[in-house]
């Protein structure tokens, strides 16, 4: 029994598929990206997933269990960080993880919890007062507080600056290791390829992909690229002969090798046997960014768009 | 972490619940403009009234002025203030923010925020009141009412009306503003009509039956009669009736919690 299933999910609004035939399966202990653009109906699914939405068609379930029929049950097991939501703006940060632990049968002290996460010094700011990042922290305060077997993090570090956002990364990882799942949402590449073990790849409501973000790389094509400049005439069948070499290109003085496997070393072992002399060495590995492109046909956003079109009522 | 089947469903118990009304409480207290409204506007209103007018002329009914008139005005007025206006702007607001929705997805409930946003409201009024009859008996004469059963029936049942409406408009309202804006329009319309800016005699005869159709002109009535010693008019005790389960009963098939 997986974490979460998801068979063949369906959702609409206004006649919109938003959600168009989701499978995906999340297993124990994993961190899980569910990776998209702006509606691409990543955050309806992890939304039918925690019980928050009923999908029009198909079959959730989470530990097993229903997030609808048994309710109770799920909620006690699933901690949730949610887009687009705020807390009680005049209550103090130790007051709130106090309360959402009083709803927890099971859970962690709240003060322990606050100085993990770093807000020790906020424990007694109110809500309100708080920066975009000590508000993230503590929303992964609350998802965390009833010791939960499942978080479920949509969109986390969306709004952050980068230091916040190698920090919320820590905060990730961590929980893995506690061996909690996670089911990450999020539309930044580095984010997924840096933290999940497997990603579903999300485009026009459906999933175009599943794999480890390394599969993704490989399965999309996206190989490494070597390139460099040669003081020496060289024959480009010594290039293509190599092992795992797709295409020589010569533009100029630069020669481009692209291919996959161990490319580096490939070209370098190579002009070193043929005496070739070689500068400006320089290397680039296929990305994720690479992948999502080659699966989607969009390029990825960078951007901090919070405004999604998901957000049917 | 093991696949093993999730233990059985615990709802949450009365630490959460305490929580919740610790929680409603402090909001409320440290949003002191929402408290000057529902305490302090009546006790102005009273003092104003028990110095300016002449309180202590009897009336027919063979109450004072201030028992018989005044404080009816104002123990509706309390009520109203807090149910048909506090209230829907805290709700509105905690829909607008996703505040109960982030609710949603935890073991509570929503309707456990309501329910302790009830309670907390319900001290206020009766904070409110409780403060106007310690004023009122210390400087103006105010005895509690000789039909002390039937005022406090109509008492709840007048509070009930009001928190219909309120979270009637709660429910439907769109935005925050909207909320406030239809609460404040309605508190002043049913002020207007039920006695709230002058004598009721004063109204024409249609209005006046308008007026004690709403809630604010039933309490007020069904309160006056209880101060006067009399049985309220089972008109008046059937429509703050009627106002309370049929506002409430749409609020509830209305309510939207996201």
């Amino acid at each position: 029994m997986a974490a979460i299933e998801v068979e063949g999910l369906r959702k609409s609004y206004g006649g919109r598929a938003v959600v168009d035939g989701v499978d995906l399966a999340v297993e124990h202990g994993e961190i899980f990206g569910v990776l998209g653009r702006n509606g691409a109906g990543k955050t309806t699914t992890v939304e039918c997933a925690v019980g928050l939405r009923r999908p029009d068609g198909g079959r959730v379930r989470v530990f097993g269990a229903d997030p609808h029929r048994e309710r109770d049950r799920v909620r006690q097991a699933v901690g949730v960080q949610l887009q687009q939501t705020h807390l009680h703006m005049s209550l103090t940060v130790i007051e709130l993880v106090r309360m959402y632990r009083s709803f927890y049968a099971d859970g962690l002290d709240p003060e322990g919890l606050v100085e993990r996460l770093g807000l020790g010094e906020v424990r007694d700011t109110r809500y309100e007062k708080l920066s975009g990042g000590e508000g993230q922290r503590l929303s992964i305060a609350l998802a965390l507080v009833g010791r939960p077997r499942l978080a479920v993090l949509d969109e986390l570090t969306t709004g952050l600056d980068s230091s916040a956002r190698r920090g919320m990364w820590g905060l990730i990882e961590g929980m893995r290791d506690e061996g909690i799942t996670v089911l990450l949402v999020t539309h930044f590449m580095e984010e997924a390829e840096r933290l999940c073990d497997r990603i579903a790849v999300f485009d026009a409501g459906r999933v175009v992909a599943l794999d480890t973000p390394a599969g993704l790389i490989g399965r999309a094509g996206g190989g490494a690229e070597v390139s460099f400049r040669a003081h020496a005439p060289l024959d480009r069948s010594l290039l293509t002969a190599l092992p795992g070499v797709e295409e020589v290109s010569v533009r100029g003085g630069e020669v481009v090798v692209s291919g996959g496997g161990d490319l580096v070393k490939e070209v370098a072992a190579a002009l070193m046997r043929h005496g070739v002399p070689a500068t400006d060495f320089r290397t680039r590995t296929a990305t994720l960014d690479d992948a999502f492109l080659a699966l989607t046909g969009h390029q990825p956003e960078e951007r901090d768009e919070q405004g999604s079109d998901e957000k049917g009522r | 972490m093991t696949g093993t089947a999730l233990p059985a469903a615990r709802r949450p118990g009365p630490a959460a619940w305490g929580q919740m009304l610790l929680a409603e409480a402090r909001m409320v207290v440290r949003d002191t403009s929402g408290l000057i409204v529902p305490i302090g506007f009546p006790v102005l209103l009273l003092v104003m009234n028990g110095v300016s007018q002449d309180g202590d002329q009897v009336l027919p009914g063979g109450a004072t002025v201030m028992n018989g008139i005044i404080m009816p005005l104002t123990v509706t007025m309390v009520a109203a203030l807090v149910g048909v206006v506090n209230m829907p702007s805290f709700l509105c607001t905690y829909r607008k923010y996703g505040i109960l929705r982030r609710l949603s997805v935890t073991p509570a409930r929503p309707a456990m925020i309501l329910a302790a946003q009830m309670a907390v409201s319900l001290a206020q009024v009766l904070l409110g009141v409780g403060l106007m009859a310690a004023i009122g008996a210390l400087a103006f004469d105010v005895v509690a009412p000789p039909a002390l059963g039937w005022a406090l029936l109509a008492g709840v049942l007048l509070i009930a009306a009001m928190y219909g409406i309120g979270t009637l408009i709660a429910a439907v309202a769109p935005s925050v503003s909207a909320g406030l804006a239809i609460g404040l329009a309605a508190f002043f319309a049913m002020l207007a009509l039920g006695g709230g800016l002058g004598p009721i005699a004063n109204l024409p005869e249609a209005l006046r039956a308008i007026g004690e159709r709403l809630p604010y002109g039933a309490g007020n009535a069904a309160l006056a009669a209880a101060w006067s010693g009399e049985r309220p008019e089972t008109l008046h005790l059937a429509v703050l009736a009627l106002w309370g389960a049929v506002t409430g009963g749409l609020a509830a098939r209305f309510f939207r919690w996201t």
